[in-house]
């Protein structure tokens, strides 16, 4: 059958959209809302799902335990990395993200005997024993799939991960409405007149940074259970730069944009996996995986060039000094 | 309700240039006092430090008594003492009134989850009330809904002038009100400066070149010149006084 065909297909490219939709979500909080640039948006993703993972096979920790963890050891990774980071320029800020994303990277790496090291989640565990972390998870899966009556574990996958998703998009969604919203545009506008005023402009950032780092972790969680094994090469900054380019053309300053952002992006990306006919079919499919991400590129730059706002962008916000 | 403050002997150099160089001030409670000096006297980096945005590397500054020159300007402001920038400093892809609502002090639903609290949407029903008064009395009522960032540079520093009333400052510095502000409107904000001290009690430092303005605001005028102050008082004294000639033509404009 042809794969394009194929339901189990687009439904794993809607879950793997879900999970970029979480994760850009806190991007779009940070960024969209706040003006802070975190160019390391995956370490978190990785904190919550190493921490999930580890506490389940080394402490035999529940998974309705270890996750919530992940995500709370998640947004604190972001609170401590805040506190010295935020206090730099926003753009050295950046580059101390971009840094402690390789950081943790590294770590999750060389660290064997606390992350498996290079061969990932499958040497958690005693040596020869290929371990396993989400047992509990596919239970709790397949109950909601008999539950639902659905036809197979990649839809019942997707109904999970975009109902979390659109849970905690209207979370965000309504906090900023808030007047703590309204404080979080205020220093996306300008800071230092947001503390002529008496706002803590630190204060809120962090709590931006914690908030958007946990929602990376809700993410790792959700990527663990999808693949049931990750490893350190999961988490390259290009991940983050996906996330960026979802919030980009979804449009920056919109919460609902992250969602069409992710899934526009998503069939992009997966769409372009079928470009087979000539002249592109004479490459190797190894050489048309790169070509995917040259359409993806030049996909981006022309939204960029017709529509700098991003798809649900508003114009006139990008016009005015 | 007014607040008096007391700048004592303030230094703050850059790069070994004394910007302030041993600045010392009073500013009675409840008067206006007009703060003036020829480019690059250190005006705007007195108001820094005193604002919190600077710290001075020495000397104090005092609000009512306690001293402030150690708070961030987030605390400096919540103490009562609010301040305006030279250029405005309008929050561009917010509305008009987003910006003077933003201002309101001690709000609930400014916390995390605040907004959930009942006495929270109370709050933000009076913010709401209040600053469209402010926003009328400005005649940018008409603007409310508009996004910042397409008011004019003179409706600009309107909007920044009420977003300061919206803290209820009980001392609030100005640093060049009238710049970039239409004559007509001149007339008008000069009345809203004079009632803000009349009318609600609040203390006034102001930095402007506008000499006819500050002379005709003021019941105090300061003089500063190579990051001291070289002269004060009403502001016939300051106008008779040589050493402010002095600094504004030059030393030997008229000199033998």
């Amino acid at each position: 059958m042809n794969v394009l065909a194929s339901g189990g297909f687009w439904a794993f490219v809607g879950v793997v959209a879900g999970i970029y939709t979480i994760l850009s979500l806190g991007l779009q909080l940070q960024f969209g809302f706040a003006g802070l640039l975190n160019f390391g948006q995956v370490a978190f993703m990785a904190i919550g799902a190493y921490t999930m993972a580890i506490l389940v096979v080394k402490e035999g920790w529940s998974t309705w335990l270890a996750a919530p963890l992940g995500v709370v050891a998640a947004g604190a990774a972001g609170l401590l990395l805040g506190l010295p980071a935020l206090r730099l320029r926003s753009d050295y800020f950046a580059i101390v993200t971009i840094a402690f994303s390789e950081i943790v990277r590294y770590v999750a790496t060389n660290e064997n005997s606390l992350t498996g090291g290079s061969q990932g989640t499958i040497a958690l565990g005693k040596v020869g024993v290929a371990a396993q972390y989400n047992g509990q998870w596919e239970r709790f899966q397949a109950r909601i799939q008999g539950w639902l009556g659905l036809s197979s574990k990649d839809v019942t996958m997707l109904v999970i991960v975009w109902a979390a998703a659109i849970v905690l998009l209207a979370l965000v969604w309504l906090a900023v409405r808030t007047p703590w919203g309204r404080v979080l545009r205020a220093i996306r506008e300008d800071e230092d007149a947001a503390a002529s005023l008496g706002k803590n402009v630190l204060a809120y950032k962090l709590q931006v940074l914690a908030i958007g780092s946990a929602l990376a972790g809700v993410a790792g969680c959700f990527y663990a259970w999808q693949f049931s094994f990750f490893s350190p090469d999961d988490f390259q900054p290009l991940l983050t730069f996906f996330a960026w380019m979802i919030v980009i053309l979804g449009g920056l300053g919109r919460v609902w944009a992250v969602p069409v952002g992710a899934v526009v992006f998503g069939f992009l990306f997966a769409g372009t996996r079928f470009l087979d006919f000539p002249p592109l079919s004479y490459l190797g499919g190894a050489d048309r995986a790169y070509v995917r991400l040259i359409v993806i590129g030049l996909a981006i730059i022309g939204l960029v060039l017709l529509r700098p706002q991003g798809i649900l962008g508003k114009r006139e916000e990008m016009v005015l000094e | 309700m007014s607040a008096s403050l007391h700048v004592h002997d303030v230094v703050r150099a850059f790069d070994g240039v004394r910007a302030v160089d041993g600045a010392s001030l009073e500013v009675a409670p409840g008067s206006i006092t007009g703060l003036i000096g020829p480019n690059g006297a250190g005006k705007s980096t007195l108001f820094h430090c005193i604002s919190g945005f600077l710290r001075p590397q020495s000397g104090r500054v005092l609000l009512d008594g306690r001293r402030i020159d150690r708070r961030a300007p987030h605390r400096v402001a919540r103490s009562g003492l609010i301040r305006t920038f030279q250029t405005p400093r309008a929050l561009t892809r917010m509305t008009v009134v987003e910006n003077v609502m933003l201002a309101a002090p001690r709000h609930p639903g400014e916390r995390l989850g605040g907004s959930l609290a009942p006495r929270a949407r109370r709050r933000e029903r009076d913010v709401s009330v209040r600053a469209a008064e402010l926003l009328e009395l400005v005649r940018l009522d008409g603007h409310a809904g508009a996004l910042a960032g397409t008011l004019s540079g003179g409706q600009r520093k309107l909007l920044d002038l009420v977003r300061a009333l919206m803290a209820e400052p009980r001392i609030l510095l100005l640093d060049e009100p009238m710049a970039g502000v239409s004559p007509t409107l001149r007339v008008e904000l000069l009345e809203h400066i004079l009632a803000l001290r009349d009318r609600d009690g609040i203390t006034l430092l102001i930095v402007e070149h506008d000499l006819d303005f500050v002379m005709r605001a003021s019941d105090h005028v300061i003089v500063m010149n190579d990051g001291r102050v070289i002269a004060q008082g009403s502001p016939d004294e300051v106008r008779a006084d040589e050493r402010v000639v002095d600094a504004y033509l030059g030393a030997h404009h008229g000199g033998a």
